[in-house]
């Protein structure tokens, strides 16, 4: 057993300091241009970078004590870990609380053979604080601690008089990214958005210091209402970013592969940072198919899990994607293949037709108000709000026409649209509550909102499906309901 | 499970929740009184004033009479052996059941107003959900409490 003190790799102590320079990367630019700026002779001509050699040096001494300081070892059933300066922290993990431990690799990780772990555990509110990364140890010593603790919680769960039998470990492929997944995963996704946003956020940090203005007016001359030149400008601008979203999405998801053992699925992906995501299949509440109108146009979709275990400190734990994008008509193997016990329907009860009008006025309000507001100031321009309306009341029809539930053993499986598709498979004992509502008009047509909540991290997730026939919401609740 | 729940909540709960929209109107009579002030000093028209001030009443009205009424009607819970079953709502009829095997913990709350009326709130956790049962007496809430910890931890489930 390993029980001496253990120190994480000195590489962690550059790896602390390199985080910490990214979080402080806006003020350091700042200081930059607003010092780089100031007169003064001798001294204070020196001042910006002087002060600025200094933050940097004492943000490296404090990442090298952090190092120094912190230890961690396997000893009585629980991983220990103590660090601090001044004051002492000891966080002991019992193993049994430890649902997973996940990996990465950055890039300075990779050159060394080192990995991060960050410890998983049962997500539950009192323990939010027995969470733990070990930022860089040896990889053969994460797996080493990896089995040291999973065989001993195996050991601690199982009867005393049972053998513990060194079983080979099922380990199968199950799902392997292409390149052509990943071009359509980059192609449809949202993140031509992000990464514009992300530019627009950029630019406008330097809105005091790079003269927008005097180039505006400079431009001018030459554009002379050159709306062509503007519009060439976005292109190129819209262009770049998708070109760079579609890099960014090789680098996160490259290499993506789904591999099963017995109790856990175990994702990995990326290429500069390499990921490894356990999840234990009990830890499972609930499988979501969600396809954008983009993607459900090609025939890709991609499918969610949603995970007990998600923590508070990882914002994507709980909500894990297990195909980022896949061919519809696969979903259905690949699922049966992983879920055994869930049963992936196809078919779904639909919704009564008296409800569609409902659907349609519901989503076409939205842009009913802002159209009137607008039309008022603006008229007539205003008006073409109608057509936002137009779009919206089909939505509506769409949204109705997605709406389906299905019941089978043990499971309820939903279906409904807000804008992308989602098709939900629960378990009984995994739904947490399950809710009804009905508003006046609704009781008044025999139609009630249906909405089950999860858990998923710390909020649980919920589905609603609206405008079921009353009856068929009964015998949900009777289905859902434990009494005789 | 058939016709819904069948308890009540506390009859005292009425007081206690016009007594809420009491203070909630109070918040927005003070403004309607800062219009009507404004109106005066500014010579503003009449109509604004006259509007505000009947805005105030029908407020007033609806927060301490029609609200509390409706929502006291509405209220019903039933602690059954396997789960809890609750309908509430105004304008929205909302009915929750919530399986005892999902129940995590149970707590009892008392706020200063609560306590000057004898009662307590109900409040019941699952893993991923908060689920109320306001404005029971302190004696039946305390043993609603027990029953259902009691009732909760007979099943135990992964999560």
């Amino acid at each position: 057993m390993m029980s001496e003190y253990k120190r994480l790799h000195p590489i962690s102590a550059i790896v602390n300091f390199m985080k910490q320079v990214k979080e402080m990367i806006i003020p350091i630019v700042v200081l930059l241009f607003v010092n780089g700026s100031g007169s003064g002779g001798g001294f204070w001509r020196y001042m910006p970078v002087i002060s600025m050699v200094t933050v940097l040096v004492l943000v490296l001494g404090a990442g090298i004590i952090k190092w120094m300081r912190f230890t961690y070892r396997l000893e009585d059933g629980e991983l220990r870990i103590e660090h601090g300066l001044f004051v002492k922290k000891k966080r002991y993990i019992p193993y049994d609380r430890i649902q997973s431990l996940n990996f990465s690799e950055g890039i300075l990780h990779r050159p060394f053979g080192l990995v991060k772990v960050k410890v998983e555990t049962a997500g539950s509110s009192s323990d939010k604080k027995s969470e733990a990364e070990l930022t860089a140890i040896l990889k053969e010593e994460a797996i080493q601690i990896e089995k040291t603790i999973f065989k001993e919680k195996e050991r601690l769960s199982e009867s005393p008089e049972a053998v513990v039998e060194e079983k080979p470990d099922r380990q199968e492929e199950i799902f392997k990214m292409s390149g052509k997944d990943l071009l359509m995963l980059g192609l449809t996704s949202g993140g031509v958005w992000v990464i514009l946003s992300g530019v627009g956020a950029f630019l406008s940090q330097f809105d005091d210091f790079i003269p927008f203005e005097e180039i505006y007016e400079g431009a001018s001359g030459y554009i002379r209402g050159g709306v062509l030149i503007i519009g060439i400008l976005a292109f190129v601008g819209l262009f770049i970013a998708w070109l760079l979203s579609l890099v960014w999405t090789f680098v996160v998801y490259g290499d993506f592969r789904i591999r099963i053992t017995d109790e856990n699925i175990i994702i990995n992906r990326g290429l500069l940072e390499k990921k490894q995501v356990t999840v234990p299949f009990k830890r499972v509440q609930g499988i979501r198919i969600i396809e954008n109108p983009v993607r459900q146009l090609l025939g890709y979709c991609s499918v969610q899990i949603e995970n007990a275990g998600g923590s508070a400190l990882e914002k994507d734990s709980s909500s894990i994607k297990l195909f980022p994008i896949v061919r519809k008509r696969e979903v259905e193997n690949l699922l049966a293949e992983i879920f055994p016990d869930y049963s992936v329907e196809t078919e779904f009860n639909r919704l009564p037709v008296r409800s569609i009008r409902k659907y349609m006025i519901r989503a076409a309000a939205v842009g009913v108000i802002p159209t009137v507001v607008v039309s008022i100031f603006l008229w007539p321009y205003g008006m073409w709000g109608l057509i936002l309306v137009a779009l919206l009341a089909f939505l509506g029809y769409r949204q109705h026409r997605s709406g389906g539930w299905k019941l089978s053993e043990g499971q309820l499986s939903l279906q409904y649209r807000t804008f992308s598709k989602s098709t939900v498979f629960l378990k009984k004992n995994r739904i947490q509550s399950l809710d009804r509502q009905e508003t006046w008009f609704q009781s008044r047509m025999d139609l009630s909102t249906l909405r089950t909540t999860v858990k998923s991290g710390d909020a649980g997730y919920k589905s609603t499906l609206r405008d079921l026939e009353e009856k068929d919401m009964k015998q949900i609740e009777m289905w859902y309901s434990y009494e005789e | 499970m058939k016709e819904g729940p069948r308890n009540r909540v506390s009859p005292k709960a009425l007081n206690v929740w016009r007594i809420y929209g009491g203070i909630e109107t109070l918040i927005a009579l003070v403004v309607a009184g800062g219009i009507i002030t404004l109106t005066v000093l500014f010579d503003w028209p009449a109509w604004i004033s006259i509007v505000a001030g009947i805005a105030g009443v029908i407020l007033a009205y609806i927060q301490i009479k029609v609200v509390p009424d409706v929502r006291w009607k509405r209220w019903r819970y039933e602690v059954r052996e396997q789960e809890i079953e609750l309908q509430r709502g105004i304008f929205i009829v909302k009915r929750t059941l919530v399986p005892m095997v999902r129940v995590q913990h149970v707590d009892t709350v008392q706020g200063p107003i609560l306590k000057k009326y004898g009662l307590s709130t109900i409040t019941i956790s699952t893993a991923a959900t908060v689920h109320e049962i306001p404005a029971l007496d302190t004696e039946e809430a305390d043993g609603l409490r027990d029953s259902i910890s009691q009732l909760a931890r007979v099943a135990e489930d992964d999560v």
